[in-house]
């Protein structure tokens, strides 16, 4: 089944073109990748998805739903996590708290109750803490949760970014650059980790990443995009093989790109 | 009722201009200094009334010795823009510049700092003027050869001397503050810590420095405002330059916030709107509504534009990078 | 340091019998910062609040002096805040503070009814804004308009007022109170779905200068609808204002042993009901702030977009803030007419917006006691404070000029309140956790 279907979306910003005609599928429980270099507009083809950005042209499906143009809250509600390249938590929230606010569209306690705190409010909060508890110990920083999130070494607050995202119980997870900064220990860590919630979650993943050695091992798919256009899509190996792809990376010196 | 309205619409026309001008030198403070700080100098209104006081103050302690009245008006200009400016310069030193040097983020903190000048200057006028003169509401002396008027168009629209001196007072402030803005050094590192203020002190701007300026250059546009704003209604309190200042600020956001042609126009524009409203409205009601709304009709356009065109008439679209 | 703290204590509770006067208070607020701030063992620190509460209490009712109030409020917030003092002498103090020694004190001086009214009314609206500007982060200049909202909502149909528009037999009869205070709750959320609607799709900064304007229309609208139709009766404002008729209240409080007179009466009552109200109040806020509400708005004030991308919709949202805030400022304008006997647009002006935030930022924004701390200083500081400040200028500094009434100077007070609040401890007076964390890192 397909999760996302993307037909033709373009997004321009003035005169620039940042994404132009790209079209792709992601099927159910598959990684699929979106590489390309900086300025690609791959931040922008998220927030597109997220309903950040509203395209000017072509439809965005998720789930046969068409989607195009909803606002970010609503994509949340359908079932579409993410992650931000520059980490977004609510630092001044403890650990627990960010869990919670990610549990925000399940704990369903109307405004009365809530004011009241009536049985069902009590209910439902208890539950939620119970949930949020077991997401955190599931990802490891159980024994943080007290603690507040901006004061969270960096690999955690990626962590806690991505547990924050399961706790909407997603359909789609999108990561964007969830490597960035990380050792490769760190990278392998991630790896692990993103194999783990993708079979035991039952998700399906689209990622933004730079580091090509995690996008190689890990994909099932790869999208390319560059200047805004997406110029291959493939297996892993495919594309690692594709001379545009070669020379949008090595073209311009970006000796790092391809590995 | 057409036929009286439109007899009126001449002078209803000219006498928005002098609400504009004079709404338009306030709105380049505010203009100004968000700009470069991204915020609402809440203050700005009373450095307009601390303008508008010194105005007064020259007036009745410099008349016995300047019997010229324009002369007079010319030092009270001189002493309202640098006695305003100074206090804008104080403003910034004391109130925000240590906001800055903590780095805040939360963006509530400069805003309520500057709430809080504004109510302290207000009341500290009121101390000084009530140490020094026993009140504080105060009249503006009148100088006999100001006080002239003539009519133009067969009666048409009546004109005070003093209207006319608004006149070209502002137009000449304002023509020589795009020049400033435009055709100076100190005007385009203006323009830079306005595009970018991180930028502009990599390129050996000091953005301390041109802060300041920015303040003492709105602030002492602010200072001649309200020196002659005094002229023209005068009497003044410590609390009248609240509702100028955000009247003002409208016409900021309506030009355009942060854009200087835009302030100007949004001045001109919002003068001759108040105006008309003013006018009008109580007899296209038959008196069931009075001028008194013509304050509500400010506040709404505010709201309006901030929804519907928050760019205003010149500025440009700027979203928040995701 | 125990011992001599302790010593303190029991000179001014010798002193509260012998010469309650001005000289004793002082003392008095000296025992308390001791007991407050020296390192002492809890238990002895415990000892000390108790033995103060007592010699405050005694020096009010012998001498009236609104000093002693203070000392009260002191010892309330000390209660909140410090730590290791067992929970049941806290309820215990804090109750016995509230219900008798404030009452006892109010007996000798009814001043003191009517300064405890207002903090209760100026609290539970600055837990109110405390919603809207401390969780949800959204700056609010208009808030008064809601309390305004409030105290008309009641005061034209409390009045014979409503007789100038409509057909019926007004003034409705003052056991009406009540209902309208439900209805008042039901006309300020409307009225903040109205200014909110428009308002809240703004950035920070265009908010606040947004519901300044739109505060300012209400007030305008307030003093300007007694023509064509008269329905505020304009700048004289409406009296008088109907009161719940109170005999069940004389006669339990007869059964309890307490005499009241014709001016203590309604005082007590009004000062009993607003008890009541911040209880609800604080009640609604604690819940509201540890639920799904509560957090969402915390994470809309944190980030935005990361609180969108949680399925948070920020229009909504904020509107429930926004409404929560106005309800409870809508409630106490019906008392605070109601109490007054009188309504008009004089109370609702842009000072009293900035009072009471003044007051959620003095106490910290986002923190309950704090909100409830900085409506006790401030009132106090506004009421009594400041016009004693006057009367002394008056009688011993002849040489100011009599234009220069320090009473008249609130502006210039809650303005370097807000300044100097914001340069050295935007956290306020006692912070909530999460700002504490989010401001102190940045100082």
């Amino acid at each position: 089944m397909k999760v996302l279907e993307v037909q033709g979306v373009t997004k321009r910003f003035g005169g620039l073109v940042a994404v132009n005609q790209v079209s792709l599928e992601v099927n159910e429980g598959e990684i699929f990748s979106v590489i390309g270099p900086n300025g690609a507009g791959k931040t922008t083809f998220f927030n597109l998805l997220t309903g950040i950005y509203t395209p000017d042209e072509g439809r965005i499906l998720f789930l046969g739903q068409d989607i195009t143009g909803s606002t970010p809250d609503k994509a949340a509600k359908l079932g579409i996590g993410r992650t931000f390249q520059n980490i977004r938590l609510f630092g001044a929230m403890t650990v627990l708290e960010n869990i919670l606010v990610g549990r925000h569209i399940h704990t369903r306690v109307p405004y009365l109750h809530a004011l009241l705190r009536t049985p069902l409010a009590r209910k439902e909060e208890r539950k939620a803490l119970e949930e949020a508890l077991s997401l955190l110990e599931y990802v490891g920083l159980l024994h943080r949760k007290d603690e507040l999130a901006r004061n969270l070494p960096y690999g955690e607050q990626r962590k806690l970014e991505i547990a924050r995202a399961l706790a909407l119980k997603p359909k789609l997870l999108l990561l964007d650059e969830p490597a960035a900064g990380m050792n490769p220990k760190e990278t392998e860590a991630l790896q692990e980790f993103i194999l783990k919630i993708r079979s035991e979650r039952g998700l399906t993943i689209l990622l933004i990443e730079h580091d090509m050695r995690l996008v190689m091992r890990i994909s099932d798919r790869i999208a390319v995009l560059d200047y805004g256009s997406k110029i291959a899509e493939g297996k892993p190996e495919e594309v690692r093989k594709n001379p545009r792809v070669i020379e949008a990376y090595l073209g311009r010196g970006a000796a790092g790109g391809a590995a | 009722m057409l036929e009286q309205i439109l007899v009126l619409l001449p002078q209803v026309l000219f006498d928005g201009f002098i609400l504009g001008f004079i709404y338009a030198m306030i709105a380049l403070g505010y203009t100004m200094v968000y700009g470069v700080l991204e915020l609402i100098n809440f203050a700005h209104s009373e450095i307009f009334m601390i303008g508008a006081v010194a105005g007064v103050e020259v007036f009745r302690y410099l008349a016995p010795l300047i019997p010229n009245g324009y002369l007079l008006l010319a030092v009270a200009v001189v002493v309202g823009a640098a006695v305003a400016g100074l206090a804008a310069i104080l403003v910034e030193r004391l109130a925000y510049r240590p906001l800055r040097r903590r780095g805040t983020t939360n963006r509530l903190v400069p805003l309520v700092t500057a709430i809080g000048v504004s109510f302290f200057l207000q009341d500290l006028v009121r101390l000084i003027e009530g140490l020094w003169h026993n009140e504080f509401f105060l009249r503006m002396r009148t100088m006999p050869d100001l006080e002239g008027s003539f009519t133009l168009f067969g009666g048409a629209i009546f004109i005070q001397t003093k209207s006319v001196i608004v006149i070209v007072v502002s137009v000449l402030m304002l023509l020589g503050l795009t020049y400033l803005v435009n055709r100076t050094k100190l005007g385009m590192a203006i323009r830079a810590v306005a595009q970018d203020l991180s930028t502009a002190s990599l390129m050996g701007i000091n953005p301390d420095q041109i802060i300041s300026r920015t303040f003492l250059i709105g602030g002492a546009l602010g200072g001649v405002a309200g020196v002659l704003f005094a002229l023209i209604y005068t009497t003044i309190n410590p609390y009248v330059g609240f509702l100028p200042g955000i009247k003002a600020f409208t016409a900021a956001v309506l030009g355009g916030i942060g854009n200087i042609p835009g302030a100007m126009l949004g001045g001109l524009v919002l003068g001759q709107l108040e105006n008309f409203f003013g006018t009008y409205l109580p007899i296209l009601t038959a008196g069931n509504f009075g001028a008194e709304y013509k304050d509500v009709v400010a506040f709404l356009i505010l709201v309006f534009i901030l929804l519907f065109r928050p760019q205003g008439l010149l500025g440009q679209m700027v979203k928040e990078k995701v | 340091m125990s011992l001599l703290s302790l010593a303190l204590s029991l000179v001014f509770l010798l002193l509260s019998f012998l010469a309650p006067n001005t000289l004793t208070a002082f003392l008095g607020l000296g025992a308390l910062g001791v007991a407050a701030f020296a390192r002492l063992e809890p238990r002895v620190r415990t000892l000390n609040l108790a033995l103060l509460t007592l010699a405050f209490t005694l020096f009010l009712r012998s001498s009236g002096n609104t000093l002693g109030l203070i000392g009260l409020v002191g010892i309330l917030v000390a209660l909140t805040t410090l730590p290791r003092i067992p929970r049941g002498i806290r309820v215990a103090l804090g109750l016995a503070i509230l219900l008798l020694s404030v009452p006892i004190a109010g007996f000798a001086n009814t001043f003191i009814f009517e300064l405890g009214i207002q903090i209760g009314i100026f609290a539970a609206m600055s837990l109110g804004l405390n919603v809207v500007v401390g969780m949800a982060g959204l700056l609010d200049l208009g808030y008064a308009a809601f309390f305004a909202v409030g105290a008309y909502t009641w005061a034209i149909f409390g009045s014979p007022q409503a007789g100038k528009f409509l057909q019926g037999n007004f003034p409705l009869p003052g056991e009406y109170m009540y209902l309208f205070m439900l209805i008042a709750v039901v006309t300020t959320a409307i009225t903040g779905l109205l200014i909110g609607l428009p308002a809240l799709r703004l950035r920070g900064d265009y908010l606040a200068i947004v519901t300044l304007g739109l505060g300012e229309v209400v007030r305008i609208l307030a003093n300007n609808l007694d023509h064509p139709i008269n329905i505020t009766n304009g700048p004289q404002g409406i009296t008088p204002v109907g009161r719940p008729p109170i005999d069940w209240f004389r006669s339990l409080m007869g059964a309890l042993g307490v005499r009241l007179d014709e001016t203590t009466d309604y005082q007590l009552f009004f000062y009993l009901l607003v008890l009541v109200m911040i209880g609800l109040v604080v009640l609604a806020n604690v819940n509201l702030a540890n639920s799904r509400f509560g957090r969402a708005w915390v994470a809309i004030r944190e980030d935005e977009i990361a609180a969108q991308a949680m399925g948070i919709p920020l229009l909504p949202t904020k509107l429930i803030a926004f409404m929560t805030g106005a309800a409870f400022s809508g409630v106490m304008g019906v008392i605070y007419g109601a109490q007054r006997t009188f309504v008009s647009p004089e109370s609702f002006t842009l000072l009293a917006s900035i009072t009471i935030l003044a007051m959620v930022i003095l106490g910290g924004m986002g923190s309950i006691p704090g909100a409830i701390l900085g409506a006790a200083a401030l009132t106090i500081l506004n009421l009594d404070i400041l016009k004693t400040f006057s009367e002394f200028v008056r009688t011993s500094l002849p040489w100011i000029p009599s234009q220069v009434d320090p009473a008249k100077y609130e502006r210039l007070v809650f303005g370097l309140i807000l300044i100097l609040m914001m340069i050295y401890r935007p956290q306020g007076l006692i912070p909530e956790a999460r700002h504490r964390a989010e401001l102190e890192e940045e100082a």
